[in-house]
């Protein structure tokens, strides 16, 4: 397919784009310079603001005012793309250029069938098929992002994620483009899926024989997806070459800190910390935490639906420890979180929080199970009340708990918790959470947390929607709160990656069952359950030399875990002093 | 983003909390929210005059026969007077306070009892919300003129201003109430509520410290709606001549004019009086209305105007 092409593929030079605003100009892009060979994949990493996605935006002719691009040139093969006019463009998207954006649930027209939206972009692009033509060809097309033909008579609303991710993927290849733009495809899907997607998408952009750039912040996808990629930062390339020699040799701080920021095979010493039992209290009879046989049913209509199988645990708190619970959206992870706060009740079964059944607790007791018990959440927007500023979520338990006594002493503990956590108290508290950054936000909760010294954190996906250089100082202070304040922390994630680094026992939870339990090293080096190897090889470890899915296809593996005997008994692996599964 | 409070870190510290500092966002808040101040000051002036100019008009000035009749503006009349002899200025001060007074009490019940309908509904669920919810959607079927001039015909003549206010919000909650229930339902479900459960907040806590606060907005933006609703339909049925016979609201000033055909005789004065006192009040209850609405929403806050 790539003959009676000229190999020359994509050169920028000196791209510049500038955006005006109030404050000035600011300089998203400024002078950035790469070529992509034919039938190449290229990395674009940066954090959030770095121009990266501001450079593809560029090279698709799609910056809007006030943003402008300034000067430099972008030559694929011998076509300038920046001195094209918009119409001219707009017959060059899709045919030439094409792009696979970031969120595919926004991206497909709801009411649309799904073939309808291929055949769309190719109309308008003057192939005009009809009939058995045209049906066949989005059969090809859906066939080649390994999609049933089918699903060309669906709508968006009847695809999962990852289908229709997929399907975008089939509209960007529909007309054979010389370049495909993927902005972070799959920053909204987990690991699983994402490998998925990730695998289709290198297998069509290997049969088209198109260069491809891919945009993102994990080291750990790029390491596992790309051939040679550029590190971006305030708008300029930092570093850029073939990916093993930057992931063996990193010469900018700035890129070895993304790549440290990814939990590797390398063990840090954050979770050994505290193993020592510095804070070991005189063992207490009564365990912090026990689920006694709890069950989660939902209802819905006449269906019911098993959102967490009767699980027995005991987390003595003597001791503090980090458990992992590992698993899809869906797995009953967050269920289980929930349970543990007393924001739902068990549907069979006792949960007891320092001997008391938390569903009949009296006030006093209750009141103490509050105070002892925190949360960090996924969502740091939606834990802020846009009323007050983000003071309120500090003052309010301090007045509630009795922990301040007046507005000074309120003042020095809020000082604390912003410095604990790394942020300015003077440009903080005073602000509404939507003058914060996401991480910022997170932080503040992380501080929130701190400030209590709760005995028991449940922290619910508490990284995954902050940019990767703040998850490892994230993922640090909860490590700090367990050697430092004996907390123990239930951490949920779909990540088993981030519970490696921090975990003293890992549960993997599937269709709200535990599968496989034990040592993070023990389950993550050999695990045992198909599921549990399913989530271990669909890891992007940032390391090019571990290949993802070291055995076979990930569709034999999704097979293997749909035969697995669900109602087989958990694997444990072994126990650890302190915490007690079954 | 001019963000003021920037250049002076240290202060602002110290300053944490205090109520100099909430006036200080208070004001630089409202210059960027111009339609709030102008419809404010539209309603204000209004007010000033409905209210104000009762100490120097008499109320006998508005009723028949108090003056000459058909007298165009002039420095005795600065208004001039109607066809039975009433002074428009003072039909301007007292018709606009009647008219306001309907829709004020009318938006204030229908607010009243919506927000609370809307709160236990919302709130608790259950088979509580689905008997709220049924009445409201069936009620919101009924076109209210329909219903307003059926109740109306039956005790008109003896009505007075108050009677009036109280038939108008028998239809003027329904709205409000489904306003309500939506927003409770999102917020219900909000991360700050967790976060505020884990802080020892109780369920009344909940209710009145991190829900009713966020409900603010739309309560007043609702009860904004509900008054323009309520006057609305009150200058509806007094234009029908189904309105308190013997007081001189605007809306049946409107009906005397229509009745005497004050258009065709050339006396502008007695319809252009009402008219212009209506477009301004409907004008600063829509400003306001649109102010508020940008106030609802925290987001959009920072963008400015």
């Amino acid at each position: 397919m790539k003959s009676g092409r000229p190999k020359r593929g994509l050169a920028v030079n000196d791209l510049r784009v500038e955006f005006y605003t109030d404050d000035g100009i600011v300089k998203a892009v400024d002078g950035v310079d790469f070529t992509v060979d034919p039938g190449i994949r290229m990395g674009i990493v940066g954090e959030s603001g770095s121009g990266k996605t501001t450079t593809a935006l560029a090279l698709m002719g799609m910056i809007e005012p006030p943003g402008k691009v300034v000067g430099g040139h972008a030559k694929l093969d011998e076509l300038e793309l920046l001195d094209l006019t918009e119409e001219q463009y707009r017959q060059h998207r899709l045919a030439t250029v094409s792009y696979i954006p970031q969120g595919a649930m926004n991206s497909l027209n709801p009411v649309a069938r799904i073939g309808t939206q291929i055949l769309d972009g190719m109309t308008d692009h003057g192939h005009n098929l009809r009939g058995n033509e045209a049906r066949d060809r989005v059969a090809d097309l859906l066939t080649q992002v390994d999609l049933s033909p089918d699903v060309a008579r669906m709508f968006p609303h009847e695809l999962s994620g990852g289908m229709k991710q997929r399907a975008c993927i089939a509209i960007a290849i529909a007309l054979q483009p010389k370049l495909l733009i993927a902005d972070e495809p799959t920053s909204a899907l987990d690991v699983i899926t994402q490998r998925r997607v990730m695998e289709t998408l290198r297998k069509v952009q290997e049969e088209i024989g198109s260069s491809l750039i891919l945009i993102g912040h994990d080291m750990g996808l790029m390491a596992q997806f790309v051939d040679e990629m550029m590190v971006m930062n305030n708008g300029r390339v930092v570093e850029q070459g073939k990916v093993r020699d930057i992931f063996a040799r990193p010469s900018h701080s700035y890129t070895k800190l993304l790549i440290d920021s990814v939990p590797s095979l390398k063990r840090s010493e954050r979770a050994q910390t505290g193993l020592n039992g510095n804070h070991a209290k005189a063992a207490s009879e009564v365990p912090l935490l026990e689920f006694d046989a709890v069950g989660k049913t939902y209802s819905k209509g006449r269906t019911r639906i098993e959102a967490l199988k009767p699980l027995t645990l005991r987390l003595d708190g003597d001791i503090p420890r980090v458990i992992a619970i590992v698993g899809q959206s869906g797995s009953g992870k967050t269920t289980m979180g929930s349970l543990a706060l007393g924001f739902e009740t068990a549907s069979q079964g006792m949960v007891h929080f320092d001997g008391v059944d938390i569903g009949k607790m009296t006030n006093g007791a209750s009141s103490k199970f509050r105070r002892e018990v925190q949360a960090v959440f996924q969502d740091p927007y939606a834990s802020y009340n846009p009323f007050y500023k983000v003071d309120h979520v500090l003052t309010v338990p301090l007045s509630k708990f009795k922990i301040a006594r007046s507005r000074s002493e309120a003042l020095g503990h809020m000082i604390q918790a912003c410095e604990s956590v790394g942020l300015d108290p003077a440009q903080t508290i005073h602000r509404y959470a939507h003058q914060m950054s996401g991480g910022q936000r997170q932080r503040l909760m992380v501080g929130r947390a701190i400030m209590l010294k709760p005995r028991l954190l449940v922290a619910d996906e508490p990284v995954s929607m902050v940019d990767a250089s703040l998850r490892s100082t994230i993922l640090n202070n909860l490590a700090a709160m367990k050697a430092e304040l004996g907390t123990s922390v239930l951490y949920i994630t779909h990540d088993l990656a981030t519970a490696y680094e921090i975990a003293d026992f890992v549960l993997v939870l599937h269709k709200g069952q535990v599968v496989e339990a034990g040592r993070p090293e023990t389950v993550i080096d050999d695990p045992q359950h198909p599921y549990t190897r399913l989530l271990v090889d669909s890891i992007p470890w940032p390391d090019p030399n571990r290949n993802w899915g070291t055995g076979g296809s990930i569709d034999e593996e999704l097979k293997e875990v749909a035969a697995a005997d669900l109602s087989a008994p958990t694997i444990i692996r072994e126990q650890v002093a302190g915490f007690h599964l079954g | 983003m001019a963000e003021t409070y920037n250049q002076d870190n240290q202060k602002i510290v110290q300053d944490w909390g205090t109520s100099a500092r909430r006036w200080r966002t208070l004001a630089a808040y409202l210059r960027r929210n111009p339609s709030l101040i102008v419809g404010t000051v539209l309603l204000f002036i209004l007010a000033m005059i409905a209210i104000g100019g009762q100490f120097f008009i008499d109320y006998s000035d508005a009723q028949p026969l108090s003056n000459r009749p058909s007298r165009p503006p002039s420095e005795q009349y600065p208004l001039g007077t109607d066809k039975f002899g009433r002074n428009l200025l003072a039909i301007l001060v007292y018709g606009t306070y009647l008219t306001g007074k309907v829709g004020l009490i009318a938006g204030a019940l229908g607010v009243i009892i919506g927000a609370i309908l809307g709160f236990l509904a919302g709130f608790y669920r259950g088979w509580v919300d689905t008997v709220i919810s049924l009445v409201t959607d069936v009620l919101l079927t009924i076109p209210p003129l329909l219903v307003l001039v059926v109740i109306a015909t039956n005790i008109s003549g003896k009505l007075d201003t108050n009677q009036m206010a109280i038939i108008i919000s028998l239809l003027a909650w329904r709205q409000p109430t489904r306003q309500i229930r939506a927003q409770v339902l999102i917020m219900r479900e909000a991360g700050y509520v967790k976060t505020a459960r884990l802080g020892g907040t109780s369920r009344m806590g909940i209710v009145f410290k991190e829900l009713m606060p966020n409900l603010i907005p739309y309560l007043m933006a609702s009860f904004v709606l509900t008054v323009a609703t309520a006057m609305l339909a009150s200058v509806g049925l007094e234009a029908l001549g189904l309105g308190p016979q013997n007081e001189p609201t605007l809306g049946m000033t409107i009906y005397w004019v229509m009745l005497e055909g004050a258009f065709s005789t050339g006396l502008w004065w007695w319809w252009a009086t009402p008219l212009i006192a209506l477009i301004i009040l409907f004008v600063g209850l829509y400003l306001v209305s649109v102010g508020l609405d940008e106030l609802a929403n925290p987001r959009t806050r920072r963008r400015g105007i």
